[in-house]
């Protein structure tokens, strides 16, 4: 290497500047640590503006029954029982500080009417549990962390004379491996998006916050960053991937027009009395109730339209079922010949609702149809369909560090990170979550760069020197394939052969063509140099998608049941015996290797929160057996304590 | 209508070239497709290389603010049909050194976010229980100006701005008002300096193009206007009090 690599030193770096990654800073810095933040797109730009419907915390400002309890087992629910309960607890526990914190640092919240947090209903949660500000509030979380982390630095600015004396940004930055020693973090290396300068960052702890993987999809929500970044990167270095099989495909894209197909349309819309219809005009998600929810959802339109207002004595609405049974049933409504010429079903609010109701509740849903596809929400229907949204699986972690479990230093937080969520996650658990474990996060790597001392694992010159090569790879090589035919045929693979409803024979084709896309993604080319060469950053993003994608195929293939986010034709039913298990991906060379491993069991207290016989649902036979055997252990336990 | 439309794009690459060319692209011209559409069809079809900021496709991220026929837009939500039979010319936003093609540099306003303590500032120690309390009434004084994406169309629109790069500028202004408006916040006299200096409200002759070219209608203009008359009664209240006006 003849190239002049700069070269920075941190005790944290965090990669991702979404509301995970800004959290997690903010906390390191508090603890005192030099951090840097690494953000792909322009500083304030993340993902995380896009969500829309709010931050699911148990404050009980609408609804006083609600509490921690109910929101974990709602969470349990959503995800079938194969979340990380310890990650759902500490979740459900610490996310009413979390949004209350926010709101001290300035964070905009519409209000009840005594001047408290206002909480809205979505889908799977029991009651009105989602703080938000219309129907943008992902944008409010991200403006107000950017605007703390500004504070954060006039303070170091009045203390030591420089605004990024412990906190600085390093935008429009991707990093493309991280470094290891002895299976320690020692840096981070990448590439500076505008001028194409290489970069280096020697620090002990790397925070992965680099969101999901859409990209790999044809219709997704999301948008051009979220190529599995983070995800690569844990796996070359040593760490393993859970869950990877269990992709979130929300019920409600737009369809139509093209060019905006699979934008989100905010679950919201149903949790303010929106409701799905067939072509024929039925409202169709009555049929759809699967047996596990039966007892909480309302059998007939009366009462399903009487829960909005007396919600204590009337079920909800099945249209507010967990994400993955919408996606199902309008997916087998399109196919049973009940959809619209674009592949999708009605959404209508206009009939049910005010004009003024609905300008106020749903503004920004109001534009996007008004702008992009000129239909009005408050007279016409919506068009929509799934799309690809979020992934369930990611880097395997410690529930209460957000700390890896095979690599030292080495942490992840918010969508990149893996078993919150389960097998599917609710709508306003994810803006939560990424508050939760990014403080967490931010925490415990500062106090693993305390326990180090003065011994810091160190960048090798090798690596760094085949960091490099890899990086500039595509710009020295003449002829290589063209990197936007390579991702559309990527897309297509994932979109066709492992997409919402999944076959045996499409996922072993699935395989084959990835790996022939493999070999071809290795000859990848670029030209137009180095300075923003938006071709040259999408080749070295394919590897990423390409290596995230094998995982899913992978994990989906091997899973013989249906669970959540992921559906098998030939297995349709979930079984308790794959309740038991997670599918870890790792690399062995530069190989995929799958392994099951067994899920964490729920202790006693936490089974507690649930009925048996909802349980007897979820639970294996022998499973069942232990639970009442624990069950009569405490009865006796209880006995002789009273006697 | 005609089936295609040509885009006439700057192409620029400091390093490389003394000053900006305009190439054309012929795009397919559809009713659904936004200027954008048109930019991602010739990125991904004809010419890789070209270089443009985007992300969400939807108005919220404020990433593709761009010149279009002159105007500042967001080019997500701006249709190629409005400018049929075309030509239509896409630029890089003005008042900003544009780092390549379509991509400027924003950094001056990042760096003014600071000046104007976008932040809760409170004057008592005590943090409250839970939360603040606000009430509706309250809130409705100051959303309208929570709205801002930073998308920096009202920067490119303004002249004072293009004029004299230390101005403030409207999003910043605006910003500080979403906080000297929130009753949460007993900051406003903190933010007072910077906003009475030479290079805040006073610079604006209100122009009002901010306005006209923000897309989530947050009245830069009225948020500046009204400053000055918070400014112009604090001034008063400092000549006649002056020990305890502020």
């Amino acid at each position: 290497m003849t190239e002049n690599i700069e070269r920075h030193r941190y005790d944290v770096v965090v990669i991702g500047a979404g509301g995970a990654g800004l959290r997690a800073a903010i906390e390191a810095r508090l603890a005192g640590k030099r951090t840097a933040i690494i953000s792909k797109s322009l500083f304030g730009k993340a993902h995380t503006v896009m969500a829309e419907g709010g931050a699911a915390a148990a404050m009980g400002n609408v609804n006083p029954n609600d509490n921690w309890m109910v929101h974990f087992r709602d969470t349990m629910r959503g995800g079938k029982f194969l979340n990380n309960y310890r990650m759902a607890e500490l979740h459900a526990k610490e996310a009413p500080d979390r949004i209350w914190e926010l709101e001290t640092y300035g964070a905009l919240f519409d209000r009840t009417k005594d001047g408290k947090i206002s909480q809205r209903n979505f889908g799977g949660h029991e009651y009105p549990r989602l703080a938000h500000v219309g129907d943008r509030t992902g944008l409010e979380l991200i403006r107000t962390l950017q605007q703390k982390i500004v504070s954060l630095q006039q303070e170091d600015r009045a203390e030591s004379g420089s605004y990024e004396a412990r906190l600085r940004v390093f935008a429009e930055c991707t990093i493309t491996e991280l470094l290891v020693d002895g299976g320690k973090i020692a840096g981070a290396f990448g590439y500076h998006r505008e001028s194409g300068k290489l970069v280096l960052f020697e620090t002990p702890a790397v925070i992965l916050a680099t969101g999901g993987v859409g990209k790999s999809y044809k219709v997704t929500s999301n948008s051009w960053e979220y190529t599995g970044d983070g995800h690569a990167l844990a796996l070359r270095a040593g760490a393993s991937l859970i869950n990877m099989e269990f992709l979130q495909f929300h019920p409600t894209g737009m369809v139509w027009p093209p060019s905006v197909r699979g934008i989100l349309v905010t679950e919201s819309v149903r949790g303010d009395g929106g409701v799905l219809k067939n072509t024929e005009g039925k409202r169709f998600m009555f049929d759809y109730v699967p047996d596990v929810f039966r007892t909480q959802y309302a059998e007939t339109e009366d009462e399903a339209d009487r829960w909005y207002t007396d919600p204590d004595n009337n079920k909800r609405p099945p249209e507010l079922l967990p994400r993955d049974e919408v996606a199902r049933a309008i997916n087998a409504e399109v196919k049973a010949g009940r959809g619209t010429e674009s592949g999708g079903v009605f959404l209508d609010i206009a009939s049910r609702r005010p004009a003024e109701f609905i300008l106020k509740r749903l503004p920004s849903m109001y534009h996007q149809f008004k702008e992009l596809a000129d239909v009005d929400i408050t007279t016409q229907p919506m068009e929509i369909g799934p799309t690809c949204h979020y992934v369930m699986g990611g880097v395997e972690v410690d529930a209460d560090s957000a700390a890896t479990t095979r690599v030292s230093g080495l942490f992840a937080a918010g969508e990149v990170s893996g078993g919150m969520h389960g097998s599917n996650r609710l709508g306003g658990n994810s803006l939560s979550d990424l508050l939760v474990f990014g403080k967490r996060a931010g925490e415990y790597a500062a106090g693993y760069v305390d326990g180090l001392g003065a011994s810091r694992p160190k960048v090798s010159k090798a690596n760094v020197d085949a960091a490099a090569e890899t990086v500039l790879g595509p710009l020295e090589r003449t002829g290589g394939e063209n990197p936007y035919e390579l991702w559309h045929e990527l897309q297509t693979v994932m979109q066709d052969l492992v997409g919402i409803i999944r076959r045996k024979h499409e996922l072993e084709e699935s395989l084959k063509r990835l790996a022939d896309l493999r070999e071809r993604i290795a000859n990848v080319g670029a030209t137009g140099g180095r300075l923003y060469n938006p071709g040259w950053h999408l080749a070295l993003d394919l590897r990423n998608m390409l290596i995230v994608s094998e995982c899913t195929a992978r994990a989906a293939l091997q899973r013989e049941e249906s669970r959540g986010g992921h559906t098998r034709e030939d297995f349709p039913a979930m079984n308790p015996t794959w309740r038991k298990i997670n599918l870890v991906c790792a690399l062995e060379g530069d190989d995929v290797k799958l392994a099951a491993q067994p899920v964490p069991s729920m202790p006693p207290r936490l089974l507690a929160l649930f009925d048996r016989s909802e349980m007897a649902k979820y639970l294996t036979v022998e499973e069942l057996a232990e639970l009442d055997s624990v069950v009569a252990g405490n009865n006796v336990v209880a006995e002789r304590a009273v006697n | 209508m005609a089936r295609s439309i040509t885009m006439q794009v700057a192409r620029y690459r400091p390093d490389r070239e003394a000053e900006p060319t305009m190439q054309s692209y012929d795009v397919p011209l559809r009713k659904d497709w936004a200027i954008l559409d048109g930019l991602n069809h010739i990125k991904d079809e004809l010419d890789g290389t070209l270089s443009y900021r985007w992300s969400c496709r939807m108005g919220i991220c404020g990433s593709c603010g761009m010149t279009v026929n002159g105007e500042p837009k967001l080019t997500c939500a701006t249709f190629l049909t409005d400018y049929a039979p075309g030509p239509v010319r896409v630029e890089p936003l003005r008042n900003f050194p544009v780092v390549r093609d379509l991509v400027v540099d924003i950094g001056d306003f990042m760096a003014k976010l600071s000046v104007v303590q976008p932040w809760i500032i409170r004057k008592d120690e005590e943090t409250p229980d839970g939360e603040y309390l606000q009430t509706p009434a309250e809130l409705e004084d100051y959303k309208q100006f929570s709205m801002c994406i930073n998308c920096m169309l009202c920067y490119s629109a303004c002249p004072i701005y293009g004029l004299n790069e230390h101005f403030l500028g409207p999003a910043a202004i605006a910003l500080a008002q979403r906080y000297n408006l929130d009753s949460r916040d007993q900051g406003s006299a903190d933010r007072m300096d910077a906003l009475s200096a030479s290079t805040g409200v006073w610079d604006c002759t209100y122009v009002g193009e901010c306005s006209t070219a923000c897309p989530k209608n947050v009245d830069p203009a009225g948020a500046i206007q009204r400053y000055k008359l918070t400014a112009a009664t604090e001034t008063l209240k400092s000549f006649l009090m002056p020990r305890g006006g502020r």
